[in-house]
């Protein structure tokens, strides 16, 4: 590898990305899963905001989403990362993995709360903005991602630098501990980047 | 009673925000201010209205899908102003600027 002409180095890099982007493409959920997924969504949205459980409402509601879902089941469900079967994998999401992140999250959002109070009050600030690597590379778990980092305590998403085989993300630090691109990844983005790839490729 | 706790809560946090818009030097140490405090402020108030109002079961889920929604744009809304400011030329008073770097 050391020794490689540049016109074969150019080509050799190409062929790697090409190689990586079919290995994503091909990563992709079925389309009848992706219909009932997007059905599933919207029919429990339906219940909450229509609020009554009568029987020809259901039906409606039943009837509407899934003429929707059927010419729109790209938007929602583009970067799910298929794996095991479709029953097993929505229950593993709603029952275990939702629960999980909204308790990481809640006591995140206190905590930050909390700190941007004692920062008010005594004004001990040292920003910086800082990059930082992200393992994640569609746009649905960044961009979770990113909202997640915001909410965390003294950190703020300032812009996402997506390419094919990395993204980085600009975080605006209230106290700058360290420079260093993996410490200072470990210390924003904690343990949501690990949850977000269960999920999301 | 655990309604009260709540909406003291958010009253806190949101004079907090307050005080920290007032006292941070630039636009982006603002916005910590305003994302954090205005999202866990105005989510624990929901909370709170949701367990006091006296109403039906929708009623009460449709004041957390509200409090969900402010969860999930309030982020977004500071990330495009952030990064409006950025871009319209406001230089941000900090000791590192790696976006700086990146983008001359």
């Amino acid at each position: 590898m050391s020794r490689v002409p540049f016109y074969l180095k150019e080509r050799l890099e190409e062929v790697r990305r090409r190689v990586l982007f079919e290995t994503y493409e091909v990563q992709k959920l079925p389309r009848w899963e992706r219909i009932t997924f997007t059905w599933l969504v919207l029919f429990s949205f339906w219940i909450v905001i229509s609020g009554n459980l009568s029987l020809e409402n259901i039906f409606a509601g039943a009837l509407s989403s899934l003429i929707i879902s059927s010419f729109m089941y790209d938007m929602l469900t583009d970067d799910i990362r298929a794996s095991g079967h479709l029953i097993e994998k929505i229950i593993y999401i709603a029952l275990f993995l939702v629960p999980q992140y909204l308790f990481i999250m809640i006591f995140r959002l206190l905590e930050s709360n909390f700190r941007v109070a004692k920062h008010a009050i005594l004004l001990d600030i040292n920003p910086g903005i800082v990059k930082i690597r992200s393992d994640l590379h569609s746009d649905t778990g960044l961009t979770i991602l990113a909202n997640s980092i915001t909410l965390t305590p003294g950190t703020l998403t300032i812009d996402v630098d997506k390419k094919l085989g990395e993204a980085y993300l600009y975080v605006h630090w209230l106290n700058v501990e360290t420079l260093d691109r993996e410490k200072a990844g470990y210390k924003i983005k904690g343990d949501i980047e690990e949850w977000l790839k269960k999920i999301f490729w | 009673m655990i309604e009260y706790f709540f909406l003291a809560l958010g009253l806190l946090v949101m004079v907090f925000s307050t005080l920290g818009i007032l006292r941070f030097p630039d636009v982006y140490t603002r916005l910590h201010a305003t994302t954090k405090c205005d999202t866990g402020g105005a989510m624990s108030i929901m909370i709170a209205l949701a367990i006091y109002v006296d109403a039906s079961f929708f009623i009460k889920l449709k004041f957390l899908i509200l409090a969900f929604l402010i969860a999930l744009i309030n982020p977004m809304v500071s990330h495009a102003v952030a990064r409006g400011a950025y871009k319209y030329g406001i230089k941000p008073k900090v000791v590192v600027d790696m976006y700086a770097w990146d983008n001359p």
